[in-house]
């Protein structure tokens, strides 16, 4: 066990060490600064305390920091997070397989299987790892905007209703949604490292991806009643589960359903993937 | 050390196979060189025999452990250099050598500052590999291939690419390695000179099959080469057969103890009219040279 977690380490400081990794996370702070211009300095802030004031009452509580950073993060992860997501994941392997620099290391020891593993993990850590430096940053740009303290106010058309949270419980909340979020992103990273697996370009797998869950939203969203029983077999509408988590009172048994769901779907396409990479011949 | 018996591989039905029925052996401590245009079937060799290809038929054998059923047992006891190896850039070559060495288990920090200070990168084994020169990736690939110590050494088109300085000093690398370490080592190469200064023997092949395998010079083994010309092609080959002998391609080889003379002697004996004779001992180019258009001539007709 330790020296696969000595492996893991490697293959995460070879990945936190390439500069491309921290495109996502430049391009998230872009637009949290863009974000913090529409809110604070643009005419975007008196239309925003319109809106809380109509949806919530009491602006100066619940147009918070907590309340922008949620925002932010909701916003700015539902498009670029899958984007940034399926390139890491597509890339972690088919790259390495066109740059040669997996020859070097099927010469080792280690199985196929295992080397998955860890490159699997080390695609669901990155993620989290960018899924959190994007809750930091949208909620030290939220600090930046509106100070510390109030209230938060979790408006989405999914939820039921309001949630409204004090400071402290917004805050919990805040930082378990992060991580449901994440964690909800585990079918992108299957679905982008299991195209990886096979002889395809990287950048080919995570256009793949992309494209497919964003078809994926697209349907799902169709607002006709012909849809409606089908809805909630899309990937993307499973996706949704990490919003259950600002529920006022979060529905656990169906959380639970839902990210089943999503485990499996991310779990079969590493399976596939791994019975695709394991027959595979590489060679120079 | 290494077998490599009845190898067969095809990667797309309707087209020619990779390899055919290929088998050959290599001995503890010897330098076997592998030989071939492009295209003979060379990398998919080296490739099955690390276990990066799966072969349609046959075993390969590294040290006792048999690749297809217990790749990581075979597979630890080698280590391996392609043509043109790709490292990670934008790491330090000490990095590099961490990242592939966890794959194998732990390496000891001495015994790692120790190669790299054998192969002569020392001072800049700390620099981003995407600063180094051909010749010291080429360093820094051998490195990684002795660490941690391997018993057998897969080598593919190693020199390719070195100045001559760098393919004098990689030479002689080399047969420090198996005078030291005892290691035995799979050459892969397209340059003959090369293989002839280090090699024990050669393998080769041509489009997929095995034509020749034995000593670099002439003698195979204890088999001796010769030309022999007859005007009855059928009843030489019946009295080769009667003495031992073998052919391969257009040479006759025979047990080394049967001298020249004896048998030209024997072959007059029996009764065959001899047009042409001599004994072969032949450079080694002339040897692949002889034997590429043996398959060339077997693929024209």
């Amino acid at each position: 066990m330790k020296l696969f977690f000595s492996q893991l380490g490697w293959e995460l400081f070879r990945l936190f060490a390439r500069k491309r990794t921290y495109i996502g996370f430049g391009v998230f702070l872009a637009v949290e600064m863009l974000f913090f211009y529409f809110f604070s300095v643009g005419r975007g802030a008196d239309r925003m305390e319109a809106f809380i004031e109509r949806v919530a009452g009491g602006v100066n509580e619940y147009f918070s920091a907590l309340t922008l950073a949620f925002i932010i993060v909701a916003f700015t992860m539902l498009l670029l997070g899958l984007v940034f997501v399926a390139l890491v994941a597509g890339d972690i392997l088919a790259k390495e397989t066109e740059d040669g620099n997996l020859r070097l290391i099927l010469v080792r020891p280690i199985s196929r299987f295992r080397l998955l593993v860890i490159k699997f993990l080390s695609c669901q850590i990155y993620t989290t790892a960018l899924f959190l430096f994007v809750g930091v940053t949208a909620l030290l740009v939220g600090i930046l905007s509106r100070g510390w303290g109030g209230a938060m106010m979790v408006w989405s058309p999914d939820l039921p209703r309001v949630s409204l949270f004090n400071w402290n419980e917004g805050m919990f909340r805040y930082f378990v949604g992060i991580l449901g979020y994440s964690i909800v992103y585990l079918p992108v990273t299957g679905i982008a490292f299991m195209l990886g697996c096979f002889r395809i370009k990287p950048a080919a797998a995570t256009i793949v991806t992309v494209a497919v869950l964003i078809g994926d939203r697209i349907l799902s969203s169709i607002p006709l009643p012909a849809i409606d029983p089908y809805r909630e077999y899309f990937i993307t509408s499973r996706m949704d589960a990490w919003l259950l988590l600002m529920y006022q009172d979060v529905p656990w048994p169906r959380f639970w359903e839902q990210s089943g769901w999503l485990l499996g779907i991310g779990l079969t396409g590493f399976v596939i993937g791994w019975l695709v990479f394991e027959r595979r011949d590489v060679k120079s | 050390m290494l077998s490599f018996s009845g190898i067969s591989k095809s990667f797309e039905q309707g087209r020619p196979a990779a390899l055919v029925d290929v088998s050959f052996e290599v001995g503890e401590g010897k330098i076997c060189g592998l030989l071939g245009h492009n295209g003979a079937g060379k990398s998919t060799a080296l490739g099955v025999l690390l276990g990066m290809v799966h072969p349609d038929s046959g075993e390969v054998i590294i040290g006792g452990c048999p690749v297809l059923t217990d790749r990581q047992n075979a597979i630890r006891k080698v280590g391996a250099i392609f043509e043109a190896p790709a490292f990670y850039e934008y790491l330090s070559g000490w990095h590099n050598l961490k990242i592939l060495t966890a794959y194998s288990g732990a390496v000891d920090r001495k015994m790692m500052e120790e190669t790299v200070e054998w192969v002569g990168l020392g001072s800049r084994i700390k620099d981003r590999v995407g600063t180094y020169s051909h010749g010291m990736r080429q360093r820094l690939a051998l490195a990684q291939a002795l660490l941690p110590r391997p018993e057998v050494l897969i080598l593919d088109e190693p020199t390719d690419g070195l100045d001559p300085e760098g393919i004098v000093e990689f030479r002689e690398q080399l047969l420090t390695l198996r005078e030291e370490l005892g290691l035995t080592v799979l050459l892969s190469s397209h340059l003959l000179g090369e293989v002839e200064q280090v090699c024990d023997e050669v393998v080769i092949l041509q489009r997929g099959i095995k034509v020749y395998e034995g000593k670099v010079r002439g003698m195979d083994h204890g088999w001796s080469t010769f030309v022999i010309e007859s005007e009855k092609s059928e009843t030489l080959m019946k009295v080769v057969q009667k003495l031992g002998g073998k052919k391969m391609g257009d040479l006759f080889q025979f047990p080394s103890e049967l001298a020249a003379a004896d048998l030209l002697e024997k072959l007059v004996k029996d009764g065959i009219r001899v047009t042409k004779f001599s004994e072969e001992e032949e450079s080694l180019e002339a040897l692949y040279l002889k034997f590429s258009q043996v398959a060339g001539k077997g693929d024209e007709s």
